[in-house]
């Protein structure tokens, strides 16, 4: 066991030595934050441009836009109807509001106007978001003119100007909203639910994949430098090879998922004290997890290259089927398939902890799979490595 | 060392046909013969690295089939290819495959030390590896093999592509070894580098031993020892030149 750390030990001092290997290594997570934080750091609330097509050009689309120009996060952005189409039809814009035209005269006499959403499928997430808001400034006018014409026909034949009618309904709607007979107030409970806390479950867990890679390479590094054989002809067993190639893949991998859960803490303000070191035990299980999955590619690989693609064909399978961007609905094909993926596992583990405020105890089943994950993988690595003609 | 019969073949390639031979305690055993005649695969099959498909070397008094660890922990290896950390320095690659022989930290920079002084290095222990000639990468890969005490060492044709300087500093090494106790194995295929450093030669071709003796014999064989080569002897057991 000794050797094997002589073995972690000199990998972990080669890579110190070479500087552009460090520099990448450690520069990595951190631009893989600041990316992260420009994406989705401080936007809390939505934000979105709401395309807006206005064949009518009357009062009431004039006031709709308006009204729409005044929710908190949109912004209307005017388009011609051609334009629109183009825009739609290139899968630049997924929803676009059009104004008929005809909309204003419509409502002036009393009539039923009609919008008309315009969308690529359902929309997409931002444009159902738009849809609704839209919906809700088109319930507020509509409210407006029921109270109008209630008002309206109410006084009629009675001498009241028909302007002061308008002015004194007005006066009351706006009042209304101000003081709304039903409020909404916001209480946040735990962890801001904030894409950052969706997404960084991910994030880590996609980013600690670069630790397969790693240690997928790290037995055909040795034979392209000749020192694979000359290892062997040591007191060095190959149990210790692999176990000193796997600690050394872990304490890289884990150095760099460390820095950037560091960083979402000390910058996101997403974890507790417990919930971070929740998060860094898991993270330490899943590198090791597959850092032993990259040992059984490392036992198989012949070349660098072999390495590098087997272990892209693992990641790219793990992030697909492990549900790192999107969650994947109980009882799908998909999440059947997803249950060979690691990712599944750690994405569960960090969501209980990170998303759902859940404890350590809560992540047991999954960090189980993992640990198993590990086991196996060291003792199959070895296996394989020692049957297989040729290996040396 | 006693090498019984072996035999190793890949796929369709014979390379190493019923090779028997043994190493006396002390002694410089010179393996010759051409590129492809079975030199590396049969050090490859008596370090451990290779298994061989059957036959049987006793080391020390150890099998190689049944006691590897015993006989891994008495020899050395030095590699045809260069096989060394370019990123590290001289010591630390030294040191490095002293613990993997065994020894204790102290132990193993002490006779790092040792090593590169031998090899005329000790002034470039501090520095990399990747910034070394190709000989005083040589050097260096010699010396590795030497970390650990080991009492069989074996050099697979380790002058190859150096400067006349560094092999000769290199046989020096291999002399004042031997001087010292150690047997050495030694392949090759430059006949006058055999004929200068072994006790004994074994000449290979085809994966077989078509000779076994001292130079002197072998060159007494075919004419005057001091006006033939063993190249000549090689030409005349197999009606081919070393380098066809």
């Amino acid at each position: 066991m000794k050797r094997a750390l002589f073995i972690t030990l000199n990998e972990v001092r080669m890579y110190l030595q070479d500087k552009a290997d460090l520099a990448f290594g450690l520069l990595l997570p951190i631009i893989t934050f600041a990316l992260m934080y420009g994406a989705f750091g401080g936007q809390t609330m939505f934000k979105a441009t709401a395309p807006v097509v206005n064949e009518d050009g009357g009062t009431y689309s004039a006031q709709l836009i308006e009204q729409l120009d005044k929710v908190s996060g949109i912004k209307v952005e005017l388009l011609k109807a051609s334009e629109a189409d183009i825009k739609l039809e290139r899968s630049d814009l997924l929803l676009v509001l059009f104004i008929p035209s005809g909309f204003s005269e419509t409502l002036k006499s009393g009539g039923k106007a009609e919008l008309v959403f315009k969308q690529r499928g359902n929309g997409g997430q931002e444009g159902q978001i738009l849809s609704s808001i839209i919906r809700g400034v088109v319930e507020d006018m509509n409210q407006g003119f029921q109270v109008r014409h209630q008002v309206e026909s109410n006084l009629q034949g009675k001498g009241i100007p028909e302007n002061s009618i308008e002015v004194t309904v007005q006066n009351l709607l706006d009042k209304e909203h101000q003081q709304p007979a039903v409020g909404v107030t916001e209480e946040v409970v735990g962890g801001s639910p904030d894409f950052i806390s969706l997404y960084l479950p991910g994030i880590i867990t996609m980013y600690v994949l670069f630790s397969l890679t790693m240690s997928a390479r790290t037995i055909v590094e040795e034979r392209r430098r000749g020192t694979l054989e000359r290892l062997l002809t040591t007191r060095l067993n190959t149990g210790e090879l692999f176990i000193g190639k796997f600690l050394s893949t872990v304490a890289r991998g884990f150095v760099q998922t460390l820095i950037l859960l560091v960083l979402s803490y000390a910058v996101l303000r997403i974890f507790t004290p417990i919930s971070f070191l929740a998060s860094v035990v898991i993270a330490l299980v899943f590198v090791a997890a597959a850092a032993a999955l990259g040992m059984i590619i490392a036992s198989i690989a012949r070349s660098e290259e072999a390495a590098n693609w087997i272990a892209v064909v693992f990641t790219m399978f793990m992030v697909m089927m492990g549900g790192t961007f999107f969650q994947v609905s109980e009882g799908s094909v998909l999440a059947t398939i997803g249950k060979i993926s690691l990712n599944t596992y750690a994405n569960e583990a960090l969501r209980t902890v990170i998303t759902e405020g859940g404890s350590l105890g809560d992540t047991l089943q999954p960090l189980a799979v993992m640990a198993g994950v590990v086991i196996v993988g060291l003792v199959v690595s070895r296996l394989i490595f020692k049957a297989v003609p040729g290996s040396k | 060392m006693v090498v019984k019969d072996l035999h190793k073949s890949f796929k369709e390639l014979n390379a190493v046909n019923g090779v028997s031979f043994s190493i006396h305690k002390g002694e410089i055993f010179g393996l010759l013969g051409p590129n492809g005649a079975g030199k590396t695969t049969t050090i490859r099959i008596m370090s451990t690295v290779l298994e061989a498909d059957s036959g049987d070397i006793t080391i020390g008094g150890h099998s190689i089939s049944h006691e590897a660890e015993a006989v891994r922990s008495i020899i050395g290896v030095c590699p045809q290819e260069l096989a060394l950390y370019e990123d590290l320095s001289a010591l630390d690659n030294m040191v490095f495959f002293g613990r993997m022989a065994g020894l204790e930290g102290t132990e193993a920079k002490a006779q790092a030390m040792t090593n590169l002084e031998l090899m005329g290095l000790v002034e470039r222990a501090k520095g990399r590896v990747a910034k070394f000639s190709g000989g005083m990468k040589r050097r260096i890969n010699l010396a590795i093999a030497l970390m650990g005490h080991p009492q069989l060492l074996f050099l697979d044709e380790p002058t190859v592509g150096i400067d006349p300087q560094s092999r000769n500093h290199i046989y020096e090494n291999i002399l004042g070894l031997q001087k010292k106790g150690m047997t050495i194995l030694y392949t090759t295929h430059y006949m006058e580098e055999a004929d200068r450093l072994c006790n004994r030669v074994a000449i290979m071709d085809g994966g077989q031993i078509i000779t076994m003796d001292t130079p002197y014999q072998l060159k007494s064989q075919i004419g005057p020892p001091e006006k033939v080569t063993l190249e000549d002897v090689f030409l005349k057991l197999t009606g081919r030149s070393l380098r066809d």
